[in-house]
């Protein structure tokens, strides 16, 4: 069923060269609803201020604000308000992690080369003994995966769906599998390409660590989440130093502030956790399982019109987890000078590159792929717009 | 301005061209890259009192970057360093739509519109910026 939403973004009656804008890059980053924008528009024009320090009516209401957009994530995913903590977004949210918990973990660390670089390079960096599960031809198997987790893992950080292969992993039935071999491993999720059409509860997923940013769903760029367990959260130390994550500091010692707001140190993105509440609102509005079957739709109909294209290589799995957005090479043309024609000849714009996943894409074979990523606003007739294009791209360059 | 006007006969022929293609033995040899986007390039560079005796490159990229670095190899060789140097220079501003010599640029002048392209600029730049690293060099090992 495709949704009605399209009058709520204005980006879409842009043109460009003449054409109507196709968007099919939402994966990096979505268009933003109107009342999105204009809920941080105002925030700035009517209740700036900073937050939780000044008694003056502008700063009640922003730390109002802020606060209110913290219960709405944690009702969204079903935390605790205090085991929501806001960051610039998925990078910072692992990265941060990841610092925090360096010192004090001795085990194994479990990563994949599914993974963008976010959740690959701050625990190649930053841990002695990690892990790598190779997925074979991007293709992530879950049973070759759990014959790397043993008694020793002390981390598995793990993405919901890969961001090059567009295929989603089972997290419930895999936390569940790990917690049996180890039942005290520390779970992290990478929600980035998966929050945005899927509900993640993270009580029901039993993880104990949450990434995700604000702008791969409607909301704002610069803001994200860490959600973290409540009890290891308390455990860990901080890794940034500043403003509002302390509690008394003196010559001879700091201690440090409550949760969330231990880990939020410095003037935090108010109008950016605004957005991101708003953005939440939108799609709690549209139903989520709404949304995941128009998404599905689209999926579906893209895999199967791309995969009659023969002059196409098209990545991942074709089966009912591939979901959201798809990845493939013209043959012998290269991704940059495709996706150029396709938004220069039909206003389609797609992404070409490494998408940060450059261990992937050794994986794959390729040194880059173009991807195409669908969201709520897109339509089948936009995909069969895109099966044009590529056969005029394969026209002029294949 | 249209796409066709940067996917000319002419530039897609000079990407197609393998003549500079190749690696060169006991030549200068520099590595490019485009982090962005995962494009990488070997330059090739022989350099024989002063006159750049031959230039090659080896790698893989789109069309503007490999057409780029086939023209510019065309365009260097037999050239002294110093000319060379006028080269480069000419062809980065004409590439950030700056002002240029078109006497200097010669035929790489088909690239003039790359400049409207900003995401394609440094697939563009990429072998020139590279040769520009080799002259670097070339200029510290003179002086040395």
């Amino acid at each position: 069923m495709l949704l009605k939403v399209r009058s709520d973004f204005d980006s879409l009656s842009k043109k460009v060269n003449g054409k109507d804008l196709i968007y099919f890059d939402s994966a990096a980053t979505t268009l933003k609803p109107n009342r999105v924008v204009e809920a941080i528009e105002d925030y700035y024009k009517n209740h700036n201020s900073n937050v939780h320090r000044s008694p003056h009516t502008l700063a009640g209401e922003a730390t109002t604000m802020y606060e209110d957009a913290r219960d709405a994530v944690a009702n969204f995913i079903n935390a605790k308000r205090e085991e929501v903590i806001f960051t610039k977004g998925t990078t910072e949210s692992l990265n941060s992690l990841a610092y925090s918990l360096s010192k004090d973990l001795n085990g194994e660390v479990l990563i994949s080369t599914l993974e963008h670089h976010a959740n690959f390079v701050p625990w190649q960096q930053l841990f002695d003994n990690v892990i790598y599960y190779d997925a074979e031809n991007g293709v992530f198997n879950e049973e070759k995966y759990l014959k790397l987790v043993n008694k020793n893992t002390s981390l598995i950080s793990i993405t919901g769906q890969s961001n090059v292969t567009g295929q989603e992993i089972n997290i419930k039935n895999l936390v569940l599998k790990i917690r049996k071999i180890n039942k005290d491993v520390i779970i992290v999720l990478d929600g980035a390409q998966l929050i945005p059409h899927s509900k993640i509860d993270v009580k029901e997923l039993d993880i104990d660590f949450l990434a995700f940013s604000g702008h791969k769903m409607l909301g704002p760029m610069g803001i994200g989440v860490l959600y973290g367990k409540k009890y290891i959260l308390e455990k860990m130390k901080p890794f940034l130093y500043g403003g509002e994550m302390i509690d008394q500091v003196s010559i001879e010692k700091t201690t440090f502030n409550v949760l969330p707001y231990k880990f939020e140190a410095g003037t935090p993105n108010v109008g950016g956790a605004i957005g991101l509440a708003e953005a939440i609102k939108y799609l709690e509005s549209l139903n989520v399982n709404e949304v995941y079957s128009h998404i599905k739709e689209l999926t579906s109909y893209a895999i199967k019109k791309l995969s009659e294209l023969d002059f196409l290589d098209v990545y991942g799995t074709k089966d009912t987890n591939h979901n959201s957005l798809i990845s493939f090479n013209v043959k012998n043309v290269h991704p940059h000078d495709v996706a150029n024609l396709l938004n220069d000849l039909y206003g389609i714009a797609i992404r070409s590159g490494h998408h940060c996943a450059q261990p992937l894409m050794k994986n794959l074979n390729v040194h880059s792929t173009c991807r195409a990523s669908f969201y709520i606003y897109n339509t089948l007739e936009e995909i069969d717009v895109l099966i044009e294009g590529l056969k005029k791209v394969n026209k002029i360059l294949g | 301005m249209s796409i066709e006007d940067l996917y000319t006969d002419i530039i897609l022929d000079y990407a197609k061209n393998k003549k500079f293609k190749k690696e060169i033995k006991n030549a200068w040899h520099e590595h490019g890259k485009n982090l962005s986007c995962g494009d990488e390039l070997e330059l090739y560079v022989k350099l024989e009192d002063g006159v750049i005796k031959d230039a090659s490159y080896t790698g893989h990229g789109c069309i503007v970057s490999q057409a780029s670095a086939s023209i510019m190899c065309e365009s260097i060789k037999g050239k002294k360093l110093s000319e060379a140097k006028k080269i480069v220079q000419n062809v980065l501003n004409m590439a950030q739509g700056n002002e240029y010599n078109e006497e200097v640029v010669g035929d790489i002048e088909i690239f003039e519109d790359i400049s409207n392209y900003p995401m394609r600029v440094k697939c563009f730049t990429l072998s020139w910026h590279t040769f520009d690293t080799v002259l670097k060099n070339a200029e510290v090992k003179k002086d040395d």
